[in-house]
């Protein structure tokens, strides 16, 4: 039955709404020139990715977070970081044994004013109590760019966030910016778009840290107030003001000072301590107390919104 | 081939930055060797994908896709002129096909536009026309050589 009425339709395609009208000429038309439909479609596919790359998450499968590329970069990586390991472990090392020496006399400083017997073993790790660092691997970054990313083999499975700190051996490095299932994009402080509340260790004033492309050591601290006063060679440690980073996380140098452009305050060049040319090993911080903090004031700044709407409501 | 392309771009060619300008681009050299009367959409599908690919190992979205595309659109237009007459109807553009100097002509043409293209997109938000200029300039250059020394050595195969 079906297929006998099937075959009665005419050969030529006809406009299922108006039976009058003969389709031929918009199919032809279509078929002729589908490459440049085609074409018109690509290009705007390319340029949605190109525009809503700073702004837009789903972007994540279409960057080097994305399982494939991230797994074929930490393959190459892992060839290449033998090659630079030697070097890595030397200053890992030295800067370790500049700590240690720190941490005694420090603790036996505090132990001197204070009589505390605590000082003397466990002093230090409390203040780093609070932190759950996440280790991880840098598997691909660049240098040259004016917004260069780094990639890392952590993702949301092993406890990484949107906005957590990243630090090395060294110092700081960045924050995460895109958050894959096994990997994640960092902003590192080399990105025009990065912004560290940073301060000038032992003086208290504090700036941001801003990078504009070019070398990857020279940093500079901006909104420095011009009644600030350090010294050349000061070092540079995150402030805690931020969610981010907690306070004293070494950023690097003081290495000249400028006027900023409004003469209104100091423009600091930091010599960046951490190495980004020869990175490996990075810490992701997860701040749970400071998270915990912030949870608390967004809850308080909730409840007074929904106040305030009840009394607009009655007014 | 594709394959082969896309793994040199990323783990070798990206990384190469001569005096801070030229990075060689050699997969455009992929859209240089569509054969003649290759159907266009499936030319520009694969020259979409192959961007794309790039695209997601330098984390530049839409910046190759979108050029590499442009490419293979005006391909056949930029390789009309060279083709001689009387020659085969899937001709692959090449030294041997076209003869030394319009094959040179045609894959500098084709690069010097790919070029311009790429780093005008890549550029967008922050123009700089020197060097932007030298970018393009240098990419170019330095794209041909490596095509013009890879035809060389396929050609001696």
């Amino acid at each position: 039955m079906t297929t006998g009425r099937l075959g009665q339709v005419p050969k030529s395609v006809v406009c299922p709404l108006f039976p009058s009208c003969r389709m031929n000429n918009l199919t032809e038309f279509l078929a002729k020139y589908k490459h440049w439909f085609l074409f018109v479609l690509l290009e705007v596919c390319s340029l949605v990715l190109l525009f809503r790359f700073n702004n837009y998450q789903g972007s994540v499968w279409f960057t080097s977070a994305n399982y494939v590329a991230g797994w074929a970069y930490e393959a190459g990586s892992e060839l290449t970081s033998y090659l630079t390991m030697g070097k890595a472990n030397e200053e890992l090392t030295q800067r370790n044994v500049l700590l240690e020496q720190q941490v005694r006399e420090l603790s036996a400083r505090l132990y001197d004013k204070t009589h505390d017997p605590r000082y003397l073993k466990r002093g230090q790790y409390r203040f780093l109590e609070p932190f759950k660092l996440i280790p991880a691997k840098v598997v691909s970054s660049t240098l040259n760019k004016a917004n260069n990313f780094i990639t890392i083999n952590k993702g949301s499975w092993d406890g990484v966030r949107k906005d957590m700190g990243v630090v090395c051996g060294n110092g700081v490095v960045g924050t995460v910016y895109l958050v894959g299932i096994h990997y994640s994009v960092i902003i590192p402080v080399l990105n025009s778009k990065s912004n560290i509340s940073c301060s000038i260790q032992g003086r208290d004033y504090f700036g941001y840290l801003h990078w504009t492309s070019g070398p990857s050591s020279i940093a500079y601290l901006d909104d420095v107030p011009r009644h600030a006063r350090f010294r050349i060679g000061d070092r540079v440690v995150t402030s805690g003001y931020s969610a981010i980073f907690p306070a004293g996380v070494l950023v690097g140098k003081v290495k000249h000072v400028y006027n900023s452009v409004d003469g209104l305050s100091f423009r600091i060049a930091v010599k960046l301590s951490t190495d980004f040319g020869n990175l490996r090993d990075v810490c992701v911080i997860d701040n749970a107390s400071i998270r915990a903090r912030k949870q608390v004031i967004e809850a308080a700044q909730d409840s007074i919104r929904s106040l305030a709407e009840e009394s607009g409501g009655a007014e | 081939m594709v394959c082969s392309l896309v793994l040199a771009q990323v783990f070798v060619l990206n990384h190469i930055h001569l005096f801070g300008i030229a990075t060689p681009l050699l997969y455009v050299y992929f859209v240089i060797l569509f054969r003649r009367n290759y159907p266009q959409w499936a030319m520009m599908l694969w020259a979409f994908l192959m961007g794309l690919v790039i695209d997601t190992f330098s984390n530049t979205p839409g910046v190759s896709s979108g050029s590499l595309t442009l490419m293979a659109a005006v391909q056949p237009f930029v390789s009309r002129p060279f083709v001689p007459r009387d020659s085969a109807d899937d001709l692959q553009p090449g030294v041997d096909t076209f003869g030394a100097g319009p094959y040179l002509l045609y894959a500098a043409i084709m690069t010097v536009l790919f070029c311009l293209v790429f780093f005008s997109l890549e550029m967008f938000s922050f123009f700089n026309l020197v060097e932007w200029a030298e970018c393009v300039g240098g990419s170019s250059m330095l794209t041909l050589v490596l095509i013009l020394v890879i035809d060389h050595v396929r050609g001696r195969q």
